[in-house]
């Protein structure tokens, strides 16, 4: 019994340590958003603020129109995320419940793009958007990132555990192939549907050099370029960096907070092939 | 169903509703008065308001920066002031990633018509300049420094202003050491004494206060000291690198011993010079004009002094350090036609405006490169351009070099500097590396241009 305790104490007093080491970068951001730049940038720089200043926050939206690329990026980042979600649950379903010739091909071919270096394809990306003419349009952002070999991956894997006479019977009893992905499959993968959602909304959300590459304008511009404003030639904003990054991180607090239990259990889920 | 269709409408509203460049939102009227009774401005470089750009008709183009905003827009209204049918959007980027998504812009026409350019981003850009349409013996005649630029007699941009390196100091930390103005120094050897009378150190031997920080701009510096030396940093031809000589050792080792010997500082003192000095720890610093307003503006209790940089003897130096140049703004040759009729009104506007040019070189502290601001009262009484006046004759400017050297040499130096690297060693390395990333580079110095090149 005692022998129990100690160990679950000295896993608990492990586990706090690992969450401190994780929590504290954060911990530290937030607080010194209160602080003025020259405590910031002391050498002998305190924890908490010893002056508290809400002069960062106040200043944000002055410096670029912060409300305006906040919207962006959720407009943007929403429909990235639902189209991604979308896309895999699809194509998830035909390439595991669906035989067909070349299936193996196709999937291997999904997994390919997953092993190509992102800047690799940033070039030919740009020359097919002005191609498209799709240049400084939310199309750009969009489109391109509406298929994830990562979310096909993911929602392939988590739909091998879906069993087939289920979907046999759905078919026995005259539904469509669209009718037992929208009613059936879709319900069913609600844990899988969520750990993708919040992973593709975080990597859409933080995604700085895509958008900031192909859309010029201010007004349509998304809030992790204008982050990067705060970095000036010769010196940093830190206050004002910290502020805007507090607040920007709210709504990736807020899906993974929405989707939590779905996440971790479509994370077990998917690394289990049934 | 309904949810489909509503993602559906979402989606063509994003695809179809966004679409389009962007747009000032700026109401635009046709200008139908050519004559508009304005005086010409400008002396050589001259401005003739008395026309009509685009045929009168709207246009909107957009101007690229990266910093200065308040600057530039106030120099955009005034000219959109004379003429209503003009719109030029100010777009700030972030600095980092300027470089790469200008020239990805510029190389498809879908990049702005004007934009701030750096001279280091020299070879990456020049493909994609439209060079000035104004006369280069006026541009000489106006500014300094116009020889340097000039490719097939015409440039594509030129110098407004001219940054170099000057010693800040803490008046606070000066005076607590019993030193006035009169000690400020004029030899190296004089300027060491000094540190070390700025350097406090603990019981255990720790700094707590540096007299001399340059954990950041060995670079800068050891350039400066090897033009004091008559060390030029390019060979003969005017193309290969000459890092790996006796004088940039020497060099070296003097910045090591002003730490290591005469322990005015040390490399574990912080990373960042520039913090240490606003923090008040630093009693003196190397930094070029910008650092003046960064004070200014981040450290405002800092009490702070600038001198010029001290020289290796009583003597007037072969030259007192290196300068870079502020350029002024380029012109896409990729856009239309109209744009480029526009930049190019828009050149001649800003070149002849004496106040736009003078607020930018306060901006920076940089020394102007035009000539009729050289006498300025504002100019004048600067602390940054006081210290420069009796010396800007004699600084060399070694031409638009790739940014790629200045990485190539702070990786050097700071490698003997952390590191303990071998001087000779590290300096032969750094040296062959800058000719393996200068190879297929076209670049052509211009400090043999340097009007005491004779000296030598």
């Amino acid at each position: 019994m005692i022998k129990k305790r100690i160990q679950s104490l000295l896993l608990h007093l492990i586990l706090i340590f690992l969450v401190v080491l994780t929590i504290t970068p954060f911990v530290w951001m937030l607080l010194s958003s209160f602080k003025t730049n020259a405590e910031i940038n002391a050498i002998q720089s305190s924890f908490l603020p010893r002056e508290f200043t809400f002069s960062n926050y106040s200043s944000v939206q002055s410096r670029f129109n912060f409300l305006r690329y906040f919207f962006n990026s959720l407009l943007v980042t929403l429909s990235v995320t639902a189209l991604v979600a979308y896309t895999s649950t699809l194509t998830g379903y035909v390439l595991e419940k669906n035989r067909f010739r070349g299936r193996n091909a196709v999937f291997t071919l999904v997994l390919a793009t997953m092993m190509i270096p992102w800047f690799v394809t940033i070039i030919p990306k740009y020359s097919i958007m002005l191609k498209l003419g799709w240049l400084n349009m939310y199309s750009a952002l969009i489109v391109p990132a509406a298929l994830s070999g990562f979310g096909i991956f993911m929602m392939k894997q988590a739909l091998a555990s879906l069993p087939n006479e289920m979907l046999e019977a759905g078919r026995m009893d005259g539904a469509s192939e669209w009718y037992i992905l929208h009613r059936i499959v879709f319900p069913m993968s609600r844990n899988a549907i969520a750990s993708i959602v919040i992973f593709q909304f975080l990597w859409s959300w933080e995604d700085y050099l895509w958008p900031f590459l192909v859309i010029n304008s201010e007004s349509k511009q998304v809030l992790a370029v204008g982050l990067r404003l705060f970095s000036g030639r010769y010196s940093t904003d830190y206050g004002g960096l910290f502020a805007a990054a507090a607040i920007s991180i709210l709504p990736v607090i807020l899906i993974y907070s929405l989707f939590q239990k779905q996440f971790i259990d479509g994370l077990a889920a998917s690394s289990v092939k049934g | 169903m309904k949810k489909a269709a509503l993602w559906m409408t979402l989606l063509v509203l994003v695809f179809t509703g966004c679409s389009g460049g962007s747009s000032s939102g700026k109401n635009l009227s046709e200008d139908t008065t050519a004559q508009k009774n304005l005086p010409v401005l400008g002396e050589n470089v001259k401005f003739d308001p008395n026309i009509l750009i685009n045929d009168g008709k709207p246009i909107e183009v957009e101007f690229w920066i990266w910093d200065a905003e308040e600057i530039f827009q106030e120099i955009i209204d005034g000219f959109e002031e004379i003429y209503p049918n003009v719109s030029i959007k100010l777009v700030k980027q972030p600095w980092q990633d300027y470089w790469t998504k200008l020239p990805l812009a510029l190389q498809n026409g879908s990049g702005p018509a004007l934009f701030a350019i750096h001279n280091s981003q020299h070879e990456n850009l020049i493909n994609y300049l439209e060079p000035y349409d104004i006369d280069v013996e006026d541009l000489k005649a106006d500014f300094t420094g116009v020889e340097g630029h000039v490719i097939d007699g015409k440039v594509h941009y030129i110098d407004y202003g001219m940054m170099t390196g000057s010693i800040f100091y803490n008046k606070d930390l000066w005076q607590d050491a019993g030193l006035t103005e009169a000690d400020i120094p004029e030899t190296w050897d004089e300027f060491t004494s000094v540190a070390r009378k700025l350097t406090k150190t603990d019981g255990k031997g720790y700094i707590t206060q540096a007299g001399f920080n340059y954990n950041q701009d060995v670079k800068s510096i050891i350039m400066g000291l090897n033009y004091q030396k008559g060390q030029m940093m390019f060979g003969e031809d005017q193309r290969t690198i000459n890092m790996d000589n006796p004088i940039t050792v020497e060099n070296m080792q003097f910045l090591i011993d002003l730490y290591e010997k005469h322990e005015v500082g040390s490399k574990d003192f912080g990373i960042n010079d520039s913090e240490s000095f606003g923090q008040g720890q630093s009693a003196m610093v190397y930094k070029w004009g910008w650092f003046y307003n960064a004070l200014v503006n981040d450290y405002p209790d800092i009490n702070f002094g600038v001198f010029a940089m001290p020289a290796p003897s009583g003597q007037v130096p072969f030259a007192y350090d290196r300068y870079n140049g502020e350029s002024t703004m380029g012109i896409s040759a990729t856009n239309s036609s109209a744009d480029k009729e526009l930049a190019q009104a828009f050149i001649r506007y800003f070149m002849s405006n004496d106040q736009a040019m003078k607020d930018l070189c306060l901006l920076y502290s940089v020394f102007p490169a035009k000539k009729s601001l050289v006498e300025n009262d504002e100019v004048k009484n600067h602390p940054v351009m006081k210290t420069l006046a009796p010396c800007v004759d004699r600084l060399i400017w070694p031409g638009p070099f790739p940014g790629i050297i200045e990485t190539q040499m702070q990786q050097t130096f700071e490698e003997i500097i952390y590191n303990g690297a071998d001087i000779n060693a590290a300096v032969r390395a750094g040296n062959e590396s800058i000719m393996e990333d200068m190879k297929g580079s076209e670049f052509v110095s211009t400090e043999r241009r340097y009007k005491y090149i004779n000296e030598l």
